[in-house]
């Protein structure tokens, strides 16, 4: 359920993100709270705490004291701006270098894709 | 706060050294978890720590006061053994109305609901009860008693992956409401692993390892590759294990900054650690490097 | 002090803690009255000359009848229990020595003084009746006391605490030093017991002196019997305030 590449309360952030991206949790709705995220994810609640303090942190949701913590305005267009620049790295990068392992050029590589798209 | 201070303790019996210079703090209101082999002297150090058996030398503060025969840190203290002993006349609701008794915080209600859902028999002989259900006792205990410090010790021997997972379930939802500091100890280090906020491996009687759980995501790492490449990688760096399949080799190791990105642009493909693997490295690697029988690990 | 919860622990099982030793008690009387029965039922057939006699025989005989050690049997072993089986549960559930050591001699003083009313009511009862109209005897025996029933009250008090106080610090040395400590107990009773009986064979003079302690009186023996039980008892909280779970 969770990735386990990253420190957990970093894949806990990144999927309440994922939520965030795919409209599961529109703007201005409350997220789950740190033990219902710690009961449902079966992690420890401190654990849980961190990865939704950094999306606070990060300006992602927004601390309501006594309510909960709620997903910022803006938040959806400011992760998937930030997603796009983190996708070069994570999937470009990785792919260039197996098409240079493989012997594939640039230009092969995108005709291989516009190929793939229109599958 | 502290829960538990320790400094320089030790338990010598006649022909072992149960544990041999543990100096640990254990914050209050967090979940540890309590790692070792068999006879690495957890269970020694969790008896020492609720006043069963007495140090031979250090010293130790547990709620803020030496915990043998101190009635305000043992009333505050539940200890969850896997080795309980049971008189043979006694029946798990006999157990169950004393320490309803002995924990000031005890929740009766809550009790009842344990013994529903662990589906304890409470009115059969603890002598005929089977294994799983002895822990049963152990956990409704452990769990009801509320105990501002709560140690268990193997609590769920006998129980399959269902009742386990109950246990774990029950455990982070009266600990997210009822927040106390919790010691566990167990060989299902990957059941386990998120619960943990901080790790304490013991080994041969000794702290093997003490940190919290996020950090040691960082702590160790993987690396794989040709076999040439690792070889040129782990040049001056001490690998906790080192196998070679054919031209491929791969390697764990205690990782410093920079190691992941060093091994990156030497080409290495990099995995993370879990802590079960890293339990396993650790203890290993220091079962070698104790014992001159055993060549060192790098195959 | 959590004394309440000790004390708890000890009764919690109220079968174990009276039901048991009560029931067990009243079949041996049972037995004890059905054979006096039949040697009564026996010699009235043989006529009232026979009859007289078997009621005597029987009430001198029955003097050493031991049927009474079925109640003191299982209390001797709460000694044991308390030190082997209650004491690790005790320390299990967070339960300090002091408070352990303390709610049990609490439990042993109520459990002789309970059990020694017991058999005193029997006793006087027996009395009474004249061995229940048979002439056997089941509590108005040597162990328990045949004197006054305030004797029997007394000597059978001291003799169950005694019991009691040895029985634990025997089962806490044996925790302590394992079995070694019962070779070196039950080899020391031996060269006593042996040490006795040889001067009493070999030298005339100890043998008198024999006779003398033997004879020297309820009183003085029941100063024995509870110097004994306080020795016992002295041992056995000194050795539980320093008793390791194992």
């Amino acid at each position: 359920m969770l990735d386990d590449s990253k420190p957990l309360f970093v894949a806990v952030a990144e999927q309440i993100e994922d939520g965030i991206l795919d409209g599961s949790y529109p703007e201005d709705a409350a997220v789950p709270s740190t033990n219902e995220l710690a009961a449902f994810l079966r992690i420890n609640p401190a654990t849980a705490g961190k990865g939704l303090g950094l999306l606070v942190d990060a300006g992602v949701l927004i601390k309501r004291r006594g309510i909960g913590m709620f997903v910022a305005p803006g938040a959806r267009a400011a992760l998937r701006e930030r997603r796009k620049l983190a996708f070069e790295d994570q999937f470009i990068a990785p792919l260039l270098r197996e098409a240079a392992a493989l012997g594939i050029s640039p230009a092969e590589l995108a005709n291989m894709i516009t190929k793939e798209v229109a599958r | 706060m502290t829960a538990i201070v320790t400094t320089d303790l030790a338990k010598r019996y006649a022909e072992v050294n149960a544990l041999d210079g543990v100096t640990l703090a254990l914050e209050e209101h967090r979940i540890h978890g309590l790692l070792g082999r068999n006879g690495a002297g957890k269970t020694t150090l969790m008896k020492l720590l609720t006043g069963q058996v007495f140090a031979s030398s250090g010293s130790m503060e547990v709620l803020g006061g030496d915990p043998v025969e101190n009635v305000d840190v043992l009333s505050q203290t539940a200890f969850i053994q896997e080795s309980q002993k049971y008189p043979d006349t006694f029946r798990p609701i006999d157990v169950l109305r004393i320490a309803a008794g002995a924990y000031p915080k005890w929740d009766q209600a809550y009790a009842d609901r344990l013994v529903e859902r662990f589906q304890l028999p409470t009115k059969r002989l603890i002598k005929k009860l089977s294994r799983g259900q002895l822990s049963g006792i152990g956990i409704v205990v452990g769990l009801a008693s509320r105990a501002p410090l709560t140690f268990f010790d193997e609590p769920y021997l006998g129980l399959d992956a269902v009742a386990r997972r109950m246990f774990y379930d029950e455990l982070l939802h009266d600990f997210a409401e009822h927040p106390r500091t919790v010691v566990l100890s167990t060989h299902h280090i990957d059941e386990v692993a998120n619960l943990l906020e901080h790790v304490v491996i013991l080994d041969q009687g000794k702290v093997l390892l003490d940190a919290d759980t996020d950090e040691l995501h960082d702590a160790a790492l993987t690396v794989s590759g040709r076999a040439d490449d690792v070889d040129a990688f782990l040049a001056g760096r001490e690998p906790l294990e080192h196998t070679r399949l054919g031209s491929l080799a791969t390697a764990t190791l205690a990782a410093r900054d920079g190691d992941e990105r060093a091994a990156r642009e030497a080409g290495l493909d990099i995995s993370p650690v879990s802590l079960q693997a890293l339990f396993v490295h650790l203890t290993t690697a220091n079962a070698s490097a104790t014992d001159p029988a055993t060549p060192v690990a790098t195959a | 002090m959590r004394i309440r919860n000790v004390i708890q622990l000890h009764t919690v099982n109220r079968m174990q803690a009276f039901g048991w030793p009560l029931l067990i008690m009243l079949v041996s009387l049972a037995i004890v009255l059905v054979i006096g029965g039949l040697v009564i039922n026996v010699a009235t057939s043989q006529g009232a000359e026979s009859l007289t006699e078997a009621r005597q025989g029987m009430n001198t005989g029955m003097m050493f009848n031991g049927a009474i050690f079925a109640l003191l049997g299982p209390l001797i072993g709460f000694g044991f229990t308390a030190m082997g089986q209650y004491f690790p549960l005790a320390l299990g559930l967070g339960l300090t020595r002091r408070e352990f050591a303390t709610g049990t001699v609490l439990v042993f003083v109520f459990n002789a003084a309970f059990y020694a009313v017991i058999v005193t009511v029997g006793k006087v009862i027996e009395v009474a009746t004249g061995g229940y109209g048979l002439g056997v005897r089941f509590f108005d025996v040597v162990y328990t006391g045949v004197g006054e029933w305030w004797q029997t009250l007394i000597q059978t008090f001291i003799l169950i605490l005694g019991v009691a106080l040895v029985g634990a610090a025997i089962t806490t040395a044996f925790h302590r030093w394992g079995q070694p400590f019962l070779w070196v107990f039950w080899i020391a009773l031996a060269v006593v017991v042996v040490g006795i009986l040889a001067g009493a064979l070999l030298s005339e003079g100890f043998r008198g002196l024999v006779v003398d302690v033997a004879a020297m009186g309820w009183v003085p023996w029941m100063v024995v019997a509870a110097g004994i039980g306080a020795i016992g008892g002295a041992i056995w909280l000194a050795l539980v305030r320093r008793a390791q779970a194992r």
